[in-house]
């Protein structure tokens, strides 16, 4: 039904226009009054927050202080350990590791050490000695012939000394062992078999060490921990021969340094030493 | 007097023989070569030391003459043949007379007869001295150099 009268048709409108305008106001208020709550509530939410960490904080400070306090109580306790009746491994005598067995050892690792002669050197070496060998022949020659000369053969006696001060002082090749190769391949299995012996014997005592639950030395504590890290055990008793290994070829005593000094030279100690170092460090990491 | 450095000095080659039929007998390749060969360098040191002596014992009374004649030959030249530039080797000549007439023989065991060598060299060189002038150092210079030569 349409309105004929245009006046009325306006009012119309414009009334409803203004119910649309009015709906339009409340529905600002409400998003407005929306907003300020969602601003309060997130206030509130971020207040909250905040306390909950400082809560935290304070509850890991008071851990912290906890934990120092654990530790020293280790310490104590540790040391009481120790002082005790606790029965300790001992990593220190190896009655049945003798001094053959380190001697045998120790003539591989030099033979392994020992450089050995190409046949193309032995030849120089030959030569060289047979070279020393004819200047010693001539060298006696001259110094026969001082013996004899008169004193005021000068040009004579300065030759003839010349001649002998070729050889004086100087030394005489050492000759090539023909059958040093063999010798040294020998003697490099002995060592092999004897480092593999010594090596049985440690790791049984270090097991038995492990499985009767006994107290580390200091040394071996220092430097491989207080246990096998998880999950490592074979790596860290491999280690841990090998320590104690080093520490019986080279006489390592010291009661806190497991692998005492460090050697100055290179070779097979130094390489060994440098080694064992890595991989202690290694299982010492929490 | 005379005779005990001869008699040193036969002494020494002796001793030196005696090492040397050791050394003989051990041949090269024995163990105790090298300390035989040491006792026998050592000998052979000695005997070179008393020849030394023997030289030492022969030469100072000629090398203090002819020192001495050079150094009386160089006054002469100086006074006679009087010559800035031949001061020079005058000089140098006098200086290696007074070294000469001080220890006649020096202590190494070629130096005896490389001192009468510098001497007579500085000798010539004061006698040409009139002739050379200062050149005649280079006579001088040679006589030293030869001196030091033999006992480097």
């Amino acid at each position: 039904m349409k309105n004929i009268d245009p006046v009325k048709a306006l009012d119309d409108k414009v009334e409803r226009l203004k119910k649309d305008l009015k709906s339009l106001g409340d529905r600002i208020d409400n998003a407005q009054t929306d907003a300020a709550q969602n601003k309060l509530s997130t206030t509130n939410q971020i207040r909250d927050t905040t306390r909950k960490i400082a809560k935290t904080n304070d509850r890991v400070t008071e851990l912290a202080d906890s934990v120092h306090r654990l530790e020293r109580l280790l310490v104590a306790l540790n040391r009481k350990v120790r002082a005790g009746e606790t029965r300790k491994a001992d990593f220190d005598n190896w009655p049945e590791i003798g001094k053959p067995l380190i001697a045998r050892i120790l003539a591989g690792q030099e033979a392994y050490a020992r450089r050995t002669f190409t046949p193309q050197e032995a030849k120089t070496r030959r030569k060289a000695i047979s070279e020393y060998d004819r200047l010693a022949h001539e060298a006696i020659d001259a110094a026969e012939a001082l013996t004899t000369l008169p004193p005021n053969a000068e040009a004579l006696w300065r030759k003839k000394y010349k001649q002998w001060q070729a050889i004086a002082g100087k030394q005489r090749p050492e000759a090539p062992d023909e059958d040093e190769h063999a010798k040294d391949t020998a003697v490099k299995s002995a060592g092999n078999e004897a480092i593999a012996e010594a090596r049985e014997l440690i790791r049984t005592r270090i097991e038995d060490a492990v499985a009767n639950d006994l107290l580390f030395p200091a040394w071996f504590e220092n430097m491989l921990g207080p246990a096998a890290p998880p999950g490592k055990a074979d790596d860290w008793l491999y280690t841990a021969t090998d320590v104690v290994l080093y520490r019986l070829l080279h006489d390592v005593t010291s009661p806190a340094n497991a692998l005492g000094r460090a050697p100055q030279e290179q070779g097979h100690r130094r390489t060994l030493h440098d080694r064992l170092i890595v991989e202690c460090a290694d299982y010492r990491k929490p | 007097m005379a005779a005990e450095p001869f008699a040193r000095l036969a002494d020494r080659q002796h001793a030196l023989r005696t090492a040397l039929r050791a050394l003989q007998a051990a041949g090269p390749g024995s163990p105790d070569f090298p300390s035989l060969l040491a006792d026998t360098g050592k000998e052979v040191e000695a005997v070179l030391q008393a020849r030394h002596d023997v030289e030492a014992a022969r030469l100072t009374i000629p090398n203090r003459a002819i020192a001495a004649g050079t150094a009386i030959a160089a006054l002469v030249v100086v006074i006679g043949w009087f010559d800035g530039w031949s001061l020079l080797s005058v000089l140098l000549a006098v200086a290696v007379a007074a070294a000469v007439l001080v220890d006649p023989t020096g202590h190494g065991i070629w130096e005896p007869r490389a001192r009468t060598a510098a001497i007579a060299a500085a000798g010539l060189a004061v006698l040409l001295t009139p002739l050379a002038h200062g050149w005649a150092a280079l006579a001088v210079v040679a006589g030293v150099a030869w001196w030091a030569w033999r006992i480097r």
